[in-house]
């Protein structure tokens, strides 16, 4: 170790006042044993309706209860939306978290809090979920250990560049060559095309040679360059991205919408060994025609591409060490408006949970009898995230050196919320 | 041995500016641990000048203790100290579990040895902070005293004129590893500004910033762990001083001190820089190539690489001063005052998500507005008042000539130049600088380089600042307003109903796309805008301890905080500037990280960025003088490879440290190494097409921008720009989709195609020797060149072997660094 190293170090450890590249930084705090988990954040961007899924109020008078039906699940006494028949059958593998509740019913901010369990601000930038795992847990040699399907939500914050997604730049589409960006190789590249260039890039890569190891800039692009190039060229990344390899009967079991391609690409990263997975799930933005966006299309479809990764994981053997968060930003109001739809809504909303040390099998939480908030003092976004950053096995008390120049709580405001997690 | 150097008696470390030692030096008053030795002495303990640091120096006000916001064991102390009312009364309650019981009292005079504040401390009582002090010992007495003497509090705090400490300066002698050394220990004495001169050493925080140089402990007492130099620093109450430490290299002894012969010269970079290298005993690395200089001057200066045509000219050129010809030409380029613009946006924040409107378009203006003043070559002084002091009406405007003036510049038919504006508001105008808190802190970081986050909710733990000091200066803001002037409001209604823009109070709304549609064919619509409003009352406030300001009415607060930063006593105005210009040429700051000027994080050269902050003021602010003076120095043109003496040194610019391009630079960079060779100058000189340029505001928050780490510019930090390799950099050059494709549709390599398919035979080095010019700016080696002939040979396409071969080149680490 030169001496700036060791020099960057000790000044990161007396409160990061002082210079310290983020590079370095990432490698000088001492980080969360590995806790063997992994997760998955399904975002169902734009606000699901809460009162048409999983918090129903068949007694509201119509004009706030809508058009659809509860039904019985498996577990006795919860009830949830007529259209999502297959999870029903699974509440005992999940918790419904009811009466989460904030104030910022624009999509922008609503998710930035969402995605971070920390109101946003204009001074700090937090970093999503995903960021904080690949900070926290060691990524393998050639596989990313955050992936982001489609574009990402939120980024790495304060915690640097280093720790953003992989994102694959589009959805997987059934039918259709699916191309990760940065990932796949182009149709006219082969492995062995790529194998090539990368010896003729080593043999005239030789600028600093002699020197590896005596800058971090240096040193830094040779590991990541030798880890990009294992990523793109080994067979374990590209078989993960790969949904042709999965067989008909599992394409059918999760749907040939981008729902179920989407959530079956998550459990096949995660079966990969990749850390987070960010699906996102869109549409959910019904100011108009709520009821039939909801009834005939996305409802279905995810009943159809949630059951199906739940049980995809769960014979796997990996539910027990994969921890699922399913949330949008916000929720709908409480009364359907004059175009048969539903509008932005903060002040209740629900989300599910699943794996790992969730206590399935309940709800907790509720709302009041026109679902408009809830009942009680609810729970916060903030409490949600310390949640799900317990049951991935990260201290939500963690903190870090940000480079804003002060210690940083990662989930400042919030606290796990009581009988989620067992 | 060890050598301590002293500054004439005792040397002056000042913790606030301006500061002078006292003319007549009364009687140091002796520390603490001497008076109190004996537990009986008459001496009541002063609650600010010793109960309080006493407190701190033995950690219970620390973060993790009673200074937690939410306190510990039912106790909250101020987090750091400073908040002596706070503190008074926390320690003076009764304890959270009191019932009434004498043993639950934190503090109890007619029982001192019953008080929690001792019983804990001492671990007579549980105490989950463990025992701090022992019994019978100064610190057990001197709280005891205090206690027994009634608990006072203080009345008015004591102002803390500054520290004092002996020695100024401390050097090891090289061999200090091989013989058993010594401790030094440090002597602190607190200045007040009433006179009285006390030994605070035993109630001062020490910490050393570097300890494989220097490892201090609680006493104040300093042990050299190795060679190079570093800072040892001391808190007492507000005061913050710093003292140099110095080793110079183990296997480089007095050999080597001198050889630079630096204190015969006149004063300029290198002197000052090899002055410190000398005491180091640190030879500096050689001067670099011709190439490498040239490679690495554009891109410091233009953010742009030098053609393969200027490459080989410059090489070819044999005149001794064409290092200085080439620096003098870039300056004059438009590229430089892009690429700068873009680093003058980087420091002020200028973000498109945080404008209050138009997001885009107001930061497009901000940005042109800055290229057309360093265009121009404005001061740089002036060029901060005329953003500083900008209103959104310039002299005399009615508010109808301001909305057309304004609406003028949106307009599809021949617009008006928002950059021709004398002033350039949208500073202001953002969201992010409603809060005075916010605007404070944006201010001191962006035009100061000061970080004043921490002294918002507690005492500054490393700098002087107190949150009195925040609040005073925070409210200076409070009155500048964006919305509708009170007295244009009829006007201002006028205009928006003909616009058909709805009106919700008296703040005015927000420009719509629609509205913008009106205004861009040519119709005047109305805006808000920037004014000063009416302070309720004429109220006198403290800028940040540096002498305090009556203001009233409607007083522009702004002003006085620009005299201020320009007045030439003003410590931080030109400095932060110069180092930040400093820090962009090197991998660090003079003061680093350089937007973190602060008395604990002293500059690793004090007499050269002195040196150069006096010189820069004195030449008017003039920012190529500033350029120059650092381009032209054998300093910033050190080789990056090192010699048996500076391998280890990274703070005293011995040599280069490579650097990776800004994300940018990286894009422009691509582009140009692909480019048709008739498109050579175009890509380069099109600033509009430039991700230094126009393009720099549209490319924020794009994928190739962020992964190479552009800056949101959403938090007051220079960190926000991040050039460190990731992985997903390394992901992008190997094998993005724009990457590919820009390979894919390189118009060189259809040039290559084209001759290729007519059959015009191809030179196949002169191809080779061209690629390595474009990308990484020389000349390839005979070795290159044989390995690149190797695998054009063997491919049945020269088209598709030269596609191998940038992209190669293009990932190589040559190319996305600067060495």
């Amino acid at each position: 170790m030169t001496l700036n190293r060791r020099q960057l170090l000790q000044v990161g450890a007396l409160g990061g006042s002082l210079s310290l590249s983020q590079f370095l930084r990432s490698s000088a705090a001492a980080g969360h044993a590995d806790s063997g988990r992994s997760a998955i954040l399904v975002f169902l961007g734009g606000g699901p309706s809460h009162q048409d899924t999983f918090d129903m109020k068949p007694d509201a008078p119509v004009e706030y209860r809508g058009q659809f039906k509860p039904i019985s699940t498996r577990v006795p006494g919860i009830q949830i939306c007529e259209h999502l028949p297959r999870l029903a059958q699974r509440t005992d593998k999940l918790a419904i978290i009811r009466g989460i509740t904030h104030s910022l019913a624009d999509h922008g901010l609503g998710t930035r809090y969402l995605m971070t369990g920390n109101l946003p601000t204009p001074v700090v930038s937090y970093p999503m979920y995903g960021s904080v795992v690949s900070r926290e847990f060691p990524a393998a040699a050639d596989l990313p250990s955050f992936v982001s399907i489609d574009r990402p939500v939120e980024g790495p914050g304060y915690l640097g560049t280093q720790y953003g997604p992989m994102s694959t730049g589009e959805k997987p589409r059934y039918g259709q060559p699916f191309r990760v960006r940065g990932i796949t190789l182009d149709g006219s590249l082969t492995v062995d095309d790529f194998r090539s260039r990368h010896q003729l890039r080593a043999d005239i890569d030789t600028a600093f040679d002699g020197f590896e190891n005596l800058d971090d800039a240096v040193r830094g692009l040779d590991r990541f360059a030798q880890q990009a190039y294992r990523i793109i060229s080994s067979p374990r990344s590209r078989d993960a991205f790969d949904l042709t390899r999965e067989p008909e009967q599992q394409i059918d079991r999760f749907g040939r919408h981008e729902y179920g391609q989407s959530t079956m690409l998550a459990a096949r990263l995660i079966e990969a060994g990749v850390r987070f997975v960010t699906v996102l799930l869109e549409g959910w933005d019904t100011h108009m025609d709520n009821f039939n966006t909801l009834g005939r299309e996305l409802l279905p479809q995810l009943d159809q591409s949630l059951s199906a990764m739940l049980d995809r994981l769960e014979s796997r053997g990996l539910l027990e060490s994969t921890s699922i968060l399913v949330t949008g930003e916000f929720g709908r109001t409480p009364k359907v408006n004059s175009n048969a739809g539903r509008d932005h809504w903060s002040r209740a909303m629900c989300a599910l949970m699943a794996g790992a040390s969730v206590s399935a099998g309940q709800v907790v939480g509720a709302t009041d009898d026109k679902a408009a908030g809830p009942a009680g003092e609810g729970f916060t976004p903030d409490d949600l995230a310390a949640t799900f950053f317990q049951n991935i096995g990260i201290d939500p008390k963690t903190e870090y050196q940000a480079s804003v120049g002060r210690p940083i709580t990662l989930v400042r405001d919030g606290s796990p919320i009581p009988g989620v997690l067992s | 041995m060890i050598r301590t150097v002293l500054a004439g008696m005792l040397g002056v470390v000042t913790c606030v500016l301006l500061s002078p030692p006292p003319a007549l030096r009364a009687e140091t008053v002796a520390s603490v641990s001497e008076r109190f030795a004996a537990a009986e002495t008459d001496e009541t303990p002063d609650f600010q000048q010793h109960v309080v640091p006493l407190l701190g120096r033995l950690g219970c006000n620390g973060r993790s203790c009673h200074g937690s916001f939410q306190g510990r064991g039912g106790l909250q102390l101020s987090l750091f100290g400073y908040d002596f009312l706070m503190d008074h009364r926390s320690l003076t309650a009764q304890a959270s579990t009191g019932g009434e019981r004498q043993s639950d009292r934190r503090v109890d005079p007619q029982r001192p040895d019953e008080s929690l504040v001792l019983q804990k401390p001492l671990l007579q009582v549980d105490h989950e902070g463990g025992d701090r002090f022992a019994e019978g010992s100064w610190e057990h007495h001197l709280i005891r005293r205090w206690i027994e003497d009634g608990a006072q509090p203080i009345t008015q705090p004591r102002v803390l004129s500054h520290l004092e400490v002996e020695p100024a300066e401390v050097v090891f002698d090289s061999d200090a590893a091989s013989s058993p050394s010594r401790p030094v220990p440090l002597r602190v004495v607190a200045v007040w500004e009433q006179g009285l001169r006390e030994d605070v050493t035993p109630l001062c925080r020490f910490r050393t910033n570097d300890d494989s140089v220097v490892t201090v402990d609680h006493d104040g007492r300093l042990t050299s762990t190795g060679p190079g130099d570093t800072h040892v620093v001391v808190f007492y109450d507000n005061g913050v001083a710093a003292v140099p430490v110095l080793r110079p290299l183990n296997d480089a002894p007095n050999r080597a001190r001198n050889v630079n012969d630096a204190q015969t010269q006149s004063p300029s970079v290198d002197r000052f820089v090899l002055a410190k290298l000398d005491k180091l005993g640190i030879q500096p690395s050689d001067v670099c190539t011709d190439a490498e200089f040239l490679r690495r001057v554009s891109i410091d200066v233009c953010g742009t690489l030098p053609t393969p045509q200027e490459v080989e000219s410059f090489l070819a050129d044999r005149s001794a001063d064409k290092r200085t010809r080439k620096l003098d030409e870039l300056l004059e380029r438009p590229s430089y005052a892009a690429w700068w613009a873009n680093k003058l946006c980087d420091f002020t924040g200028c973000n498109p998500n945080q404008q209050a409107e138009l997001g885009q378009e107001t930061s497009v203006q901000w940005y042109m507005w800055v290229y057309q003043r360093l265009r121009e070559n404005v001061p740089y002084d002036e060029l901060v008042r005329r953003i500083v002091l900008a209103k959104g009406r310039e002299s005399g405007q009615s508010y109808q000539e301001y909305a057309r003036q304004v609406s003028a510049y949106f307009r599809d038919d021949s617009p008006a130049d928002f950059a021709e504006r004398e002033t350039m508001p949208h500073y202001w105008t953002r969201r992010s600088m409603e809060k005075p808190e916010d605007a404070a802190q944006a201010f001191a970081q962006n035009f100061l380089g000061l970080r004043l986050q921490c002294a918002q909710c507690h005492k500054h733990p490393f700098a002087p600042w107190t949150q009195g000091d925040f609040n005073e200066f925070s409210r200076f803001f409070e009155n500048v307003e964006f919305g509708v002037e009170p007295t244009s409001l009829p006007q201002y209604r006028e205009l928006a109903e003909q616009a058909g823009l709805t009106v919700r109070g008296d703040d005015g709304t927000a420009i719509r796309s629609d509205i913008l549609r009106q205004a861009q064919q040519g119709r005047i619509v109305p805006w808000r805008e920037l004014y000063i409003d009416a302070r309720p009352q004429p109220e006198s406030l403290s800028l940040l301890r540096s002498g305090s300001v009556t203001l009233q009415g409607n007083d522009d607060p702004r002003e006085p905080i620009m005299s201020w930063m320009t007045d030439p006593a003003n410590p931080w105005f030109a400095q932060a500037i110069v180092n930040r210009v400093w820090a962009s040429y090197f991998h660090v700051g003079i003061i680093d990280p350089p937007d973190d000027l602060n008395p604990a994080n002293p500059p690793s050269h004090p007499e050269l960025l002195n040196w150069l902050t006096r010189q820069f003021a004195g030449q008017n602010y003039d920012l190529k003088w500033l350029h120059r003076q650092i381009a032209t120095s054998d300093t910033y043109q050190r080789s990056w490879k090192p010699n048996a003496t500076n391998r280890d040194d990274r703070r005293n610019f011995s040599r280069a440290i490579p650097r990776r391009l800004p994300a940018e630079v990286v894009y422009d960079s691509i582009k140009q190494s692909l480019v048709a060779s008739d498109k050579l100058t175009d890509v380069r000189t099109d600033l509009t097409r430039r991700a230094i340029g126009h393009l720099s505001m549209r490319l924020a928050g794009t994928h190739a921008m962020q992964v190479f780490g552009k800056p949101d510019r959403a938090v007051n930090c220079d960190c926000e720009r991040v050039n460190e390799p990731t992985l997903l950099q390394a992901v992008y050059l190997q094998n993005d989709p724009l990457v590919d494709q820009q390979l894919e549709s390189s118009g060189w390599l259809q040039e290559i195609q084209a001759r290729e398919d007519a059959g015009v035979a191809l030179d196949p080095t002169r191809l080779i020797e061209t690629a390595w010019l474009r990308t990484v700016s020389r000349p390839p080696t005979e070795k290159e060149i044989a390995r690149a002939e190797r695998h054009l040979a063997a491919s049945d396409s020269t088209t598709k072997a030269m596609r191998d071969l940038l992209w190669s080149l293009i990932n190589t680490k040559e190319f996305i660094l600067t060495k």
